[in-house]
């Protein structure tokens, strides 16, 4: 074959895989965004302009201790005259609403600013020094949890855990992705050319992310965190099963090809069916759109930090057994494992996952007919 | 020890206005209009005024049907005490910034 012609061919591939990447999650979001509007098309928001909107957003942001004050915001903005008028009024006030929460806890904030700011600082200059490559993440990391440790003192949020033994697997998905992260910066030092000052970021704040879910997250249904862990232990367990079988030595090779084939369809399709089937199931047993969301965040949050955790053991497994790469056992330098890692396993379980699990969240209070109750707690008090 | 430290020239405006007609209570855009502030501004500086307890609040349920009853605002004691005093410092300074803004309310 013309090495032009194959050369073509290899770029139009690539071209179609590329445009399939970009186009289904976008899909995807399109209709999760479509569900949404019908699913928020209620009474809640029929009658609020944008303004209204923005700005009871905000005020839904605010701690109660500071709640009057938004809703003594919304209704000026009710009185309010004009087009312009009112964006500039509702701009205005949704950005004060964000600044109202911290005022009175400076004398705590201050300092925890500054410990925030020398932790990070000190974390990315030290693990920077002692695991080349390192640095971003760890600053990242230090850095979005200390914010959230800040937000949460603005806003007076106790932290009160949503399920104990669900968060302590969720907190040990967690600490798994970042003790694999530094292992295997350890041990194969030139990792550190595949991980981006942009992958140190997204690694952070995923794994941070998920941190704040098993710590935080609201406790509306008791029973979402389990079946958001079970859904993540199964779909992990398949792809530690599929990736361990493709490289398996009493396996045929061809045999091997399909698993590592069936690997990254698993990481695809089961990011695109297993988490919206599991949140169309709690949506419509539950007949909440909210349960169905939570439940796809627990699976998908505790998914990504597992099975980026099992593809970095594996990768570093396999090299040892016979070099290549993990994904698609082609030959390449061991640190690649790490960039693919971030990017197809991290980066398609959350762009795929999240939107795929509102669909199915969507889907699920729709068949039973539910209605959204949007921003619940910043309705004012006079719509009771 | 307590510190005391200098309004910003948006508060003393704030409080030199609400001082204008003291038992007169005031609204949010009303306000916001007359000194020529933007809700962003004025918001957090009524949220400190009332924490210091130099602002009382009050809710206005006489409006038109269908629309919320509107926050109202004016000083207390404390409050307008803080206001002589800043009304005294703003003569004593014809430079002030937001002095004239707020004579001509």
């Amino acid at each position: 074959m013309n090495p032009n012609t194959r050369t073509f061919r290899t770029a139009a591939v690539t071209a179609a895989i590329a445009a399939l990447v970009l186009c289904f999650p976008l899909a995807l979001l399109i209709v999760a965004g479509l569900l949404l509007h019908r699913w928020t098309g209620g009474r809640a928001l029929s009658t609020m302009d944008f303004p209204d909107r923005l700005l009871t957003a905000a005020v839904a942001t605010l701690p109660d201790r500071r709640r009057d004050w938004g809703v003594a915001m919304i209704a000026e903005l009710a009185g309010i005259e004009g087009r312009r008028a009112r964006w500039q009024f509702a701009s205005s006030s949704a950005a004060a609403a964000l600044w109202l929460a911290p005022i009175g806890r400076w004398p705590v904030l201050a300092p925890v600013t500054a410990v925030v700011v020398a932790g990070g600082v000190t974390a990315g200059w030290a693990t920077g020094a002692a695991v080349p490559g390192l640095g971003v993440f760890a600053a990242s990391f230090a850095g979005i949890i200390g914010v959230m440790v800040m937000l949460a003192i603005a806003y007076s949020r106790r932290v009160r855990m949503p399920a104990p033994v669900a968060t302590l697997l969720l907190g040990g998905a967690v600490a798994a992705a970042v003790t694999m992260t530094v292992t295997f910066m350890v041990r194969q030092p030139t990792a550190a050319e595949h991980l981006s000052i942009f992958g140190g970021i997204f690694l952070a704040a995923v794994l941070a992310g998920g941190l704040w879910i098993a710590v935080a997250a609201p406790r509306t249904n008791r029973l979402a965190p389990y079946l958001g862990i079970g859904v993540a232990l199964v779909y992990a367990a398949g792809y530690l099963t599929l990736l361990r079988a493709g490289y398996h030595p009493q396996l045929e090779p061809g045999t091997q090809q399909t698993m590592q084939l069936l690997a990254i369809m698993w990481l695809v399709s089961g990011s695109a069916i297993v988490f919206p089937l599991a949140s169309f199931a709690a949506a419509s047993a539950g007949r909440s759109f909210r349960s169905g969301v939570y439940v796809g965040v627990w699976a998908i949050s505790t998914s990504a930090a597992l099975a980026y955790a099992v593809f970095l053991y594996e990768a570093l497994r396999r090299y040892t057994i016979r070099p290549g790469l993990l994904l698609d056992g082609e030959p390449g330098p061991v640190g690649q494992n790490l960039g693919n890692a971030l990017f197809w396993v991290l980066g398609a379980i959350i762009v795929i996952g999240l939107p795929s699990a509102l669909v199915g969240a969507g889907l699920g209070a729709l068949t039973r007919g539910q209605k959204a109750h949007v921003v619940p707690d910043a309705a004012p008090r006079w719509a009771e | 020890m307590t510190r005391t430290r200098r309004p910003s020239p948006q508060t003393t405006a704030v409080v030199l206005a609400l001082a204008h007609e003291p038992s007169t209570w005031r609204y949010g855009y009303e306000l916001c209009r007359q000194l020529g502030l933007k809700p962003g501004s004025l918001y957090p500086i009524l949220v400190r005024l009332a924490d210091r307890g130099l602002l009382e609040t009050a809710w206005d349920n006489d409006v038109p049907a269908g629309r919320p009853p509107r926050h109202l605002y004016r000083l207390t004691g404390a409050g307008r005490a803080l206001a002589t005093e800043l009304a005294a410092a703003a003569a004593a300074s014809p430079s002030s910034a937001l002095k004239v803004r707020w004579q001509g309310a």
